[in-house]
């Protein structure tokens, strides 16, 4: 007996054939265009704005530096847009490892003089990290601060 | 000989098992769920919803890795339950593949009018595509980017329609789709296949609906798919091209296909020829298949350690260049070149040398490479069970915040202390699924050398048990380095 490699395609019904029929009869062309301008869209559409912290200075410096596996000091200098500090802010630290599945590390930073405050972490693993800054500035205004710290070291 | 040619009917299957086999289509419940038509799709429509909601959050969501649906479902949870399932089951990842769910709907519309490339029925493209996929993997760091996660996935479907919306049966899944190719080659180790319950059955069956599909009598349109794949069920062998699709299940007028145990591996040691594939021995594309799957394994898990950084800026030194890519294809050629013509080389060179066998030594090399299988799925199981292991609950936090994010904490506010199991716990499961394919190994490789030289099966058996050695140890030390997930190799 002759065997086909593989069944022939399912028989459509009357209906799907002749939305195939009108479909195929567009021109591809703008079909093309159409998805391209769609694609574009949707890129266009997923850019977020940038985070409302413009009259707000933020420094910060990590020591040991550069980082390595073990504990680090943060330390966050805060002033406003005429540089002078921001006291009496709440700055919660979280610090994630670019890999998804690592559990990550939280510190709250301390003020230690007047718009300066510090946190202890401890890295756990060497790899990328990124901290994560949740400032709450005296006012109740919130903002939020991404620092990337690459290639903490093992020890 | 022609991968997807029909291999005649009364090639026989080899009964690995004297004893009755365990069914899965006898479970009460799950056997119904199985020959239910509706099957597939209800199994594809969880894993498709999910996806969307991959690609959304990975789009639209936070930027950061750990706190997005998209790399950590795609790269914790989806790789861990993948391979965990391959080794308990069998391939039930292509059985709810979503793709294929989007693919069945265009196909409603889209009638494909080409067949595959006669040039392309094998595997060498979808090798291709696997490699480009860990290349670009460790290029892009896609695992520290939702953005390009969910980018990848919205490319598979794109790719999945481009390919089967011009060309008929399953071409995707059997020559393009490197996530399958993946599957393929690990499922020869899982203890279930898709296979006839009696030959006799299938020898007085004039229909062959479980190929050809079953047809109206009268307008002789299909009404139920046959394989696609170009498996025939009465002379299949074993798992490699087997989606567990059901569609020869559904379509057998006679009920004489289950889902049935079987010893792993053991498709391995034997080489009869085996519809829509042919002799494995044979198989050069297989056989380069297995060998980046058996090294990029190791090449993948060399990626995530400390002593890669000090090779790459060696490298980087050396060539005098700052980009990652001309460097990072220095290691993979390394890895997937240079090692395997080394190793599997001398192995080759050796056998033919202590057997005395008459074989020229690319086919006898090619015979063997099977038997790297299982402990390149020790590496990958250990590999990717040690991230979902210890980044098994992560899903809750990631989830609930997720939901928060939309305006109201419905499963609370996120617990992000929430992670999973301890390094040191999940050390002791990788070591023994390294152990556990190294055995699985050296049996493999003894029994296709005791098949090859009966008298003397350890001269066959002693090379390749060497270069298994070799590819263990490697393996344990890779385990045991440092941890060091670094997306940025070349800043020193």
């Amino acid at each position: 007996m002759q065997l086909r490699v593989g069944p022939p395609q399912i028989g459509r019904s009357g209906l799907t054939q002749s939305i195939f029929q009108r479909l195929r009869k567009q021109n591809i062309s703008t079909w093309l265009v159409g998805f391209a301008c769609g694609a574009n869209m949707l890129i266009a559409g997923c850019s977020r704005p940038a985070a409302p912290s413009a009259s707000i200075a933020i420094e910060h410096e990590i020591s040991p530096e550069p980082a390595r596996v073990g504990p680090a000091v943060i330390t966050i200098k805060l002033a406003d847009g005429a540089g002078k500090p921001v006291n009496e802010a709440h700055i919660g630290v979280e610090a994630d490892m670019t890999h998804p599945g690592m559990s990550p590390v939280f510190a709250e930073a301390k003020e230690t003089d007047p718009g300066r405050y510090q946190a202890h972490l401890e890295f756990p693993m060497a790899g990328d990290w990124v901290v994560l800054l949740h400032v709450t500035l005296p006012g109740g205004a919130k903002l939020e601060r991404q620092i990337d710290v690459r290639g903490v070291r093992p020890n | 000989m022609n991968p997807s040619s029909i291999p005649t009917p009364e090639i026989p299957n080899p009964d690995i098992s004297d004893s009755l086999p365990f069914d899965l289509m006898r479970v009460p419940g799950l056997g119904q769920l199985f020959r239910w038509r509706y099957a597939r799709p209800l199994l594809q429509t969880p894993l498709l919803i999910v996806s969307v909601v991959m690609i959304l959050h990975g789009l639209l969501g936070p930027t950061l890795a750990p706190k997005n649906l998209a790399t950590t479902l795609s790269w914790l949870h989806f790789r861990g339950v993948l391979v965990l399932v391959l080794l308990c089951a069998g391939n039930f990842f292509c059985l709810s593949c979503p793709f294929m769910l989007i693919r069945q709907a265009a196909r409603r519309f889209f009638t494909p009018r080409f067949t595959w490339p006669r040039a392309l029925r094998n595997k060498w493209l979808s090798v291709g595509l696997f490699i480009l996929i860990l290349f670009t993997y460790e290029l892009f760091d896609l695992w520290s980017s939702p953005w390009w996660t969910a980018w990848l996935i919205v490319a598979y479907f794109l790719t999945v329609l481009a390919v089967d919306g011009f060309f008929k049966h399953a071409s995707f899944c059997k020559f393009v789709c490197p996530i399958g190719q993946f599957n393929f080659v690990a499922s020869t180790l899982s203890p279930f296949e898709v296979k006839v319950r009696e030959q006799d059955v299938c020898t007085r069956c004039h229909t062959k609906d479980c190929i050809r599909g079953r047809r109206e009598p009268v307008s002789d349109l299909v009404t139920i798919r046959g394989c696609e794949l170009a498996l025939f069920q009465p002379s299949k062998v074993g798992n490699m091209d087997c989606t567990f699709c059901l569609d020869c299940v559904h379509a057998c007028p006679h009920d004489n296909i289950g889902i049935l145990s079987r010893l792993p591996a053991s498709e391995l040691m034997t080489d009869p020829i085996r519809s829509g594939i042919g002799y494995f021995s044979r198989r050069k594309d297989l056989a380069a298949l297995v060998v980046v799957f058996t090294f990029g394994a190791l090449l993948n898990a060399f990626g995530m350690v400390s002593p890669v950084y000090a090779v790459e800026r060696w490298l980087g030194q050396w060539l005098h260049v700052n980009h990652e890519a001309p460097v990072l294809g220095v290691v993979f050629a390394f890895f997937l070149i240079v090692e395997p013509v080394l190793l599997v080389g001398l192995a080759t060179w050796l056998t033919r040398l202590w057997t005395g066998s008459r074989r020229a030594l690319l086919p006898l090399a090619v015979r063997y490479t099977y038997g790297l299988v299982p402990l390149g799925f020790g590496m990958w199981l250990a590999h990717y069970c040690f991230h979902f292991l210890t980044g098994l609950y992560t899903l809750i936090p990631v989830t609930q915040n997720a939901i928060a994010s939309l305006g109201r904490p419905l499963l609370g506010e996120p617990r992000w202390a929430l992670t999973g199991l301890p390094p040191n716990i999940v050390q002791v499961v990788e070591i023994g699924f390294l152990l556990l394919g190294f055995a699985g190994s050296l049996a493999v490789i003894y029994g296709l050398a005791e098949n090859d030289s009966p008298d003397r099966p350890l001269r066959a058996f002693l090379p390749w048990a060497a270069v298994c050695l070799v590819l263990w140890i490697g393996s344990m030390w890779l385990m045991f380095q440092p941890m060091e997930m670094r997306a940025t190799l070349m800043s020193g």
